[in-house]
């Protein structure tokens, strides 16, 4: 049985607490939650950041797309990093992107990746959206 | 628009792909290959596994091995859901044959014997077939000094353990070893290179024959061949173990490489050159799921309609089979078998994929074998047991049964499926 004193204090968050609390609120829930986590440099996932995330799943890491990146010859960064470690960026915070923002503008979307994965991951979409936050995030 | 017809559509152009076409092709069918991108034969380390001696011990002699023909026919007694065992391993001499006959410029024909190459990580691969550019490293016929030579400016590849890797095989007849380091790819910048543009970088005038007189610098006294990492050339035109090796002056090798494999992707682009070669039409591209024999298929604004259709797809890599909330084969909706190995005909493919590993490393993983099930002519099959198509065929990991790594009889189910599928898809195709 829970406890009668946990019971109370759900009633009384329910009944007078919150109501009180919406009363003086201002914004929607989105942009409540917004703020909430905007000094953590979080922020919520669209569907197509879910649609991208799927996608990049698909990467199992081979190495198959370096052959077609030219960047790999022009900049010592990405080549330091490798192309398939882009995809470890997935799912970061923009936060967490700033410090990949030069090498991830780099990439002018050539495409010559895409011939090459065996597994067929859209890198150029992946790598576009992972600049955008970056971009969002500067 | 009109829809031009061909006898064969083969789907998927690694190393099964292109047998059938291949295959197809010198039965005089008119053939056409639609591929998207280089698949898991690219990313092979360049030796073409047939079927081990699993009977050998690590210590018994190299030259007292079982040959892969031998070996392949054991393993289908053993394991009857396996394709050597479905397929029968009748026609797995002159498969490979004919595999070797097609890919002589880059590939080393086979002689019936078992060849040892060392692998970068210091392991042992057992192949019927190899490279030309990894043939000389065969440790059952090294006689004297196996040599294995770093690049001081490349990271990738530890002669030290390599070398280790081959003294440890001295007791069961391998070579003496011992190890060097040349100077090479030490200029500016250099020391980041990956092993693909190492690859390009070589195949520059002079850069090979510079590498080649590097070797020779350091060669310990008594070698008798240079054991070196797998990164020369990514073009077989442009010949680069050849050159290495006049500039060196002893028989060189590259040991068999891990993935992203310069030796896989040089494979790959022999195969394309040797699809050309024989008059097979490749397009780059994808096709929608829903269509099949005798009925139009869209690829890249043209329209075809083939009598015969191959499907070598692949698996997971290849993208033959995907992994959703269950096992689906995405381009016809094939069934799929996933079973224990050598438990032929316990299905378990309708189960989340992730149900289908076990944490025992050693132990069989369904998920890895999993793979449509064919008759004897490599036509897949429905849940009852009988052919979907007359006119449809399987070919290489699209094929269940086998853990195509684990087993390390990938590439060799990859040639006799494949070598089936295009003899059937041109007998049956060019009827109409």
């Amino acid at each position: 049985m829970p406890s009668l004193h946990a019971l109370l204090y759900l009633g009384w968050r329910a009944v007078l607490v919150e109501p009180i609390k919406r009363l003086f609120q201002r914004g929607s829930g989105l942009d409540r939650f917004q703020a909430a986590y905007a000094e953590d440099r979080l922020s919520t996932t669209s569907l197509v950041d879910r649609e991208i995330a799927f996608e990049a799943a698909r990467c199992i890491g081979c190495g198959l797309c370096e052959s077609g990146c030219r960047l790999l010859s022009a900049s010592p960064a990405i080549r330091a990093l490798g192309l398939p470690a882009a995809f470890r960026l997935v799912g970061r915070s923009p936060g967490d992107l700033a410090g990949a923002h030069d090498l991830l503008e780099a990439c002018q979307g050539c495409a010559g990746c895409r011939a090459h994965c065996p597994t067929g991951v859209p890198m150029a979409r992946v790598l576009g959206n992972l600049w955008m936050k970056a971009e969002s995030s500067r | 628009m009109s829809a031009r017809t061909v006898d064969v559509l083969v789907v998927g152009g690694g190393l099964a792909g292109a047998m059938a076409a291949l295959a197809a092709k010198a039965r005089g069918a008119s053939v056409l290959l639609v591929r998207r991108s280089p698949g898991a034969t690219a990313l092979s380390g360049g030796a073409l596994g047939v079927a081990p001696d699993l009977d050998a011990l690590p210590a018994d002699p190299l030259l007292g091995r079982r040959s892969p023909l031998e070996s392949a026919r054991r393993l289908a007694v053993r394991r009857p859901s396996h394709p050597y065992a479905v397929l029968g391993v009748h026609d797995l001499e002159e498969a490979l044959g004919f595999a070797g006959a097609n890919l002589s410029a880059l590939v080393e024909p086979p002689d019936g014997r078992p060849r040892f190459l060392v692998h970068v990580s210091g392991g042992l691969a057992e192949c019927a077939l190899c490279l030309r550019s990894q043939a000389a490293g065969d440790l059952r016929r090294v006689r004297g000094l196996a040599a294995v030579i770093g690049f001081s400016g490349h990271l990738g590849f530890d002669p030290r353990l390599v070398a280790a890797a081959v003294e440890r095989l001295m007791a069961a007849g391998g070579p003496r070893a011992a190890f060097a380091e040349a100077a090479a790819f030490t200029g500016p910048g250099e020391g980041a290179l990956r092993p693909v543009e190492l690859a390009r970088a070589l195949e520059l005038p002079g850069a090979a024959e510079a590498l080649g007189a590097a070797i020779r610098a350091v060669l310990p006294r008594g070698a008798t061949v240079a054991l070196v990492a797998p990164v020369l050339g990514l073009d077989p035109a442009a010949r680069v173990h050849a050159r290495v090796e006049a500039a060196a002056g002893l028989p060189v090798a590259e040991v068999v490489s891990d993935p992203p494999s310069v030796p896989g992707l040089r494979l790959d682009a022999a195969l394309l050159a040797r699809l050309a070669g024989a008059g097979v039409e490749v397009l780059h591209g994808e096709i929608a799921a829903g269509s099949g024999p005798g009925q139009p298929v869209h690829v890249g604004g043209a329209t075809f309609e083939a009598r015969a259709w191959v499907l070598a797809t692949g698996r997971f890599i290849g993208g033959g089979l995907l992994r959703n909330e269950r096992l689906v084969e995405p381009l016809f909706g094939l069934p799929v078998l996933a079973s224990e190995v050598g438990a032929g005909g316990l299905t378990l493919a309708g189960r989340p994929p992730v149900s289908l590993t076990v944490r025992e490393r050693t132990a069989a993983q369904p998920l890895l074998a999993a793979g449509v099930s064919v008759d004897a002519l490599c036509r897949p099959l429905d849940e009852r047991g009988a052919p979907l198509h007359p006119r449809l065929y399987a070919a290489g990991a699209l094929i269940g049964g086998h853990e195509h790594a684990a087993d390390q009889t990938g590439l060799g189910v990859a040639i006799l499926s494949g070598w089936i599928a295009g003899r059937g898809a041109a007998a049956t195709g060019g009827e109409g």
